[in-house]
């Protein structure tokens, strides 16, 4: 019995000695352990994503053929619309380059696309995410921003080698600048993720409103739009549109409210990555910081 | 068998991988269905002590690896309840007290992770203390539900791959 607790004593001194050990190794171990254990369970998260979109195949296979053919007439029509409108745009986008060159203003970033299944998604108080089966083989990057459409979804927070892990803007981690809709003096606002209350479905929140902004209920709830400033995400892009009053802060100089995404986060079934064609600025600082502390290692 | 702790951890990571499913669709609602405290009590009946907590920690590690919670926490923890709960396996001696420690297990685990998740996101402030122990009973009420719905079939999976492995069965008076 005694050779018995002897061996239970000795465990937890092992365990503790493992634990302060496991504290005092570098970050880059710990990063391995976690990218180890996040590859492995890679293929059944592809397996889950695979299976429902099985699943949604049999699904439309089962519909009726007069109703696929409507719905392939009303996508040809959208289609030549959209054609249209894109010669429209390369003659814009021509004239915006020449208008750049004489001007001599910084081009703005560039980006690759990047679709993408959802995989899983993962919420919790504290995180709110979606697993998406694009990895860093497909050439997706951490800090790469998510759209649908042309409204933000969130930002890759980790990418592995065949998936990645994307913080939704509701997630507490997501911080990005904004636009109001009608704000002529385009006056910047923060928005950032917020903890989950309840069993409510998350929500951010939108800081540094100025004290003079007004829209008119009119038109319904204003959007607010990215930046295009840090050179993260594009500008014109709809994050979401202010819901519920808006608060006094306690300074009293602006007013806050919670932002509302445009449509539920977690119903989403595929997304689009941008990822940029050059190194962002972050990007390049952080390289440059990497460099120095290897020629300081060196 | 040396590799026993394995051929069990390859027996529960399905369970493990419905239980993400599931929290798919509970997507909305911030809330995680957590059986990983609950996944490490029927294999300390029958593993050796260090099979047990390579398996603890394992099981751990892979609850972590894709949420933001700091590195370590789980892992460390589970592999502490394993050595205490192969060390007095006679508290795990019948079915009702395997359920109860499948119970404490999971909601003690559940309790870890969500405040070292929450420490890490700098949220928990003093003046959300009320928020964050209304979320906590939310999540770990779901995480104790869970335990005790879950772990019979769970820990039927498990013995089964462990009588396989050709392990003595548990004692009922160790």
């Amino acid at each position: 019995m005694d050779k018995h607790r002897q061996g239970a004593t000795a465990s937890y001194v092992v365990l503790a000695l493992c634990a302060v050990l496991w504290v005092v190794l570098p970050a880059a171990v710990h990063r391995f352990a976690q990218e180890a254990f996040a590859e492995f369970q890679a293929p059944a998260l592809h397996l889950a994503g695979k299976a429902r979109d099985l699943a949604r195949f049999w699904e439309l296979k089962s519909r009726d053929k007069e109703e696929i053919l409507a719905a392939s007439r009303d996508l040809a029509r959208a289609n030549a619309a959209l054609e249209l409108q894109l010669r429209r745009y390369d003659d814009v986008r021509k004239e915006n380059v020449r208008l750049r060159e004489m001007l001599r203003y910084a081009p703005p970033p560039e980006y690759l696309t990047v679709v993408a299944r959802v995989a899983v998604r993962d919420s919790s108080t504290w995180w709110q995410r979606i697993v998406i089966r694009k990895g860093s083989d497909d050439g997706v990057r951490a800090g790469c921003p998510v759209i649908f459409s042309d409204r933000v979804i969130g930002k890759v927070a980790v990418a592995h080698h065949t998936t990645s892990e994307v913080d939704l803007i509701t997630s507490p981690n997501f911080r990005c600048t904004g636009f109001l809709e009608g704000d002529d003096q385009n006056r910047i606002v923060l928005v950032t993720g917020a903890p989950g209350r309840g069993l409510a479905t998350g929500r951010a929140r939108v800081s540094a409103i100025p004290q003079d902004y007004f829209y008119p209920a009119v038109g319904g709830a204003p959007k607010v739009m990215t930046t295009g400033l840090g050179g993260v995400y594009p500008a014109g892009l709809i994050l979401g549109h202010l819901e519920g009053s808006q608060r006094t802060t306690q300074d009293g100089n602006f007013r806050e409210s919670s932002l509302a995404p445009t449509r539920d986060l977690f119903s989403l079934q595929e997304v689009t990555v941008l990822v940029p064609k050059y190194p962002t600025p972050g990007e390049t600082l952080l390289e440059d910081q990497a460099q120095k502390r290897l020629d300081e290692l060196r | 068998m040396v590799w026993s702790w394995f051929i069990v951890l390859l027996a529960t990571l399905p369970c493990l991988w419905v239980a993400d499913l599931l929290t798919d669709a509970l997507a909305g609602t911030n809330l995680i269905l957590f059986v990983s405290g609950a996944a490490i009590v029927a294999p300390c009946r029958r593993l050796k002590r260090w099979q047990a907590v390579l398996f603890a920690a394992c099981v751990g590690f892979l609850f972590e690896a894709r949420r933001p919670i700091p590195p370590g926490t789980l892992p460390f923890l589970l592999a502490g309840l394993s050595i205490f709960l192969t060390s007095n396996r006679i508290l795990l001696r019948n079915t009702p007290l395997v359920l109860r420690g499948a119970l404490i297990c999971n909601t003690l685990a559940c309790t870890a992770w969500f405040t070292a998740a929450g420490l890490r996101a700098g949220a928990v402030t003093a003046g959300d203390l009320g928020d964050f122990t209304l979320q906590l009973l939310l999540q770990v009420g779901l995480a104790a539900a869970v335990a005790l719905l879950v772990f019979v079939p769970l820990a039927l999976i498990q013995d089964a791959a462990m009588d396989r492995t050709g392990l003595p069965p548990a004692l009922e008076s160790p």
